[in-house]
């Protein structure tokens, strides 16, 4: 497959030729999302990050015919469709012991990001740089790592209390901004 | 999608994007119409994209996804020695990272999300040299390939041969599951349930699975024979510890008669505590996910 000019306008077909069972299709999926998958579930999941990353891919084939993108980005959709899993083995996985290993967490995203990102990363990443960095360390280490407000209270030392306000208030704040409204707390 | 208005539907999604919500939650969303709403998911997930630094995945892992679909590795049409990733990023080799865990790449910074899957561009001035390194790789590997490729074909060949003389060293299946039905110590016999699908009348027989050694033997008599071009069996296992909608894919087989049939079970994850053993019929190669329309027969353990 050529590159394209136009990546943005090629990239949904993906998905809705995975849903239709194009074998082609879900070898590219793989091949383009697969390290998006695997590093998102690697800091979930330091320990089960490969078992973890097969029921997503699971999940994803049989949600692929859900995209919609004139909601959000392929990128965004599959790191939805991740976290949730990631999010749901909690159920029934034993966490990680301790929160000892965790990488650092980078004080200020959009530095990074890339001309070419997703419309939805840049949005966060602009609307992360508004938070306090109190704020911006709970959404990531809950986001990111998935992290509970207990884990994040223990490593951050920030009262339990604290956490779940910084947690709340910093996904309305994104969401608003990913929306592009402005909302009320509930 | 039409973001939820009202305060407490507001207030489960914010939570069902940190953390898993109870059944009763679960069911307070539906009762407010807000199930379907994925903007704090998305909000969440757009953070996750920012923040991520992306690694490629080792290729032994992408191997066994694209395996588990049914189609063939993602990295069969790469260039030898490459590895794409979602961010541009060249990962070694198969070779080089099938141990598990290994073989990631350095992080990279989030980059090049949305561009199609394509060979790493080079720059003009480096082409005729990149070319020239590709051909003398392909030189290099092509010998080895030819002769691992040799191997293959006169280790299948050989085993073809051998496989129904008198004091051959390959156990049937019948005799494997013997063997382990002698052997593990925590194998567990489960009798076969036909359902009232036509390919199941008068079917019988059992499924023998051993969970410390993560394998086990199908034994069938009277199920229906199937045209491998028409359709095929595929077996699902039920673990107690995964998510009910997601069996796991068990392996995709025929039967070739009426007559007693012993099938090995290659479940395709690995599987903590089965309940449920069940055989679907699905279109030939088997499918990722079920729809569960045609059901042969079942097996629950402990019932």
């Amino acid at each position: 497959m050529q590159p394209t000019s136009k990546p943005q306008a090629t990239a949904p077909s993906l998905l809705a030729r995975v849903a239709e069972g194009d074998a082609g299709a879900v070898r590219e999926c793989i091949a383009r999302y697969g390290g998006l998958v695997w590093s998102i579930a690697r800091r979930f999941e330091l320990a089960d990050a490969e078992d973890a990353v097969q029921e997503i891919f699971l999940d994803l084939w049989k949600s692929a015919a859900r995209f919609d993108p004139s909601v959000a980005s392929e990128a965004t959709f599959i790191a939805m469709i991740a976290r949730r899993r990631l999010i749901d083995r909690r159920r029934t996985r034993r966490r990680r012991p301790s929160t000892e290993q965790l990488p650092e967490v980078p004080t200020h995203p959009a530095d990074g990001l890339q001309p070419d990102a997703t419309t939805e990363a840049r949005k966060a990443a602009r609307a992360l740089d508004q938070l306090r960095p109190e704020q911006r360390q709970v959404i990531v280490l809950s986001a990111c790592h998935g992290l509970s407000h207990g884990e994040i209270s223990a490593q951050t030392g920030m009262p339990l209390g604290t956490v779940k306000a910084h947690a709340r208030r910093g996904l309305m704040m994104i969401r608003a901004a990913l929306l592009g409204v402005q909302e009320e707390l509930p | 999608m039409k973001p939820a208005t009202d305060p407490r539907a507001q207030e489960l999604l914010l939570e069902r994007a940190m953390r898993p919500l109870d059944d009763r939650e679960h069911w307070e969303l539906r009762e407010l119409g807000a199930e379907d709403d994925d903007s704090f998911d998305l909000a969440a997930a757009g953070v996750a994209l920012a923040m991520t630094p992306i690694e490629a995945m080792p290729a032994a892992l992408a191997d066994r996804i694209a395996a588990q679909a049914g189609v063939a590795s993602p990295a069969a049409s790469l260039l030898p020695g490459q590895m794409r990733t979602l961010a541009g990023v060249t990962a070694p080799p198969p070779s080089a990272s099938m141990t598990r865990g290994a073989g990631v790449a350095p992080a990279q910074p989030l980059a090049t999300r949305e561009q199609p899957v394509a060979p790493v561009p080079e720059q003009p001035s480096d082409i005729d040299r990149a070319r020239e390194r590709k051909r003398s790789r392909f030189a290099v590997i092509a010998p080895w390939l030819a002769a691992a490729a040799c191997l293959v074909l006169a280790v299948g060949m050989w085993w073809w041969t051998r496989r129904d003389q008198p004091g051959t060293v390959v156990a049937s299946p019948s005799e494997a599951r013997q063997q382990l039905l002698a052997s593990a110590r925590d194998v567990t016999t489960v009798s076969w349930t036909a359902t009232a699908d036509p390919n199941a009348k008068g079917a019988s027989g059992d499924v023998v699975w051993s969970q410390t050694e993560q394998r086990g033997y199908m034994r069938f008599v009277g199920l229906t024979p199937n045209d491998p071009n028409a359709f095929q069996y595929q077996l699902w296992i039920f673990d107690k510890d995964r998510d009910q909608a997601f069996p796991v894919d068990g392996g995709v087989f025929d039967v070739s008669s009426t007559g007693e049939v012993i099938v090995p079970i290659t479940a395709k994850l690995q599987v903590d505590d089965a309940t449920l053993f069940a055989v679907t019929i699905e279109k030939p190669g088997g499918v990722v996910v079920s729809k569960r329309e045609r059901i042969v027969v079942t097996a629950a353990r402990g019932s």
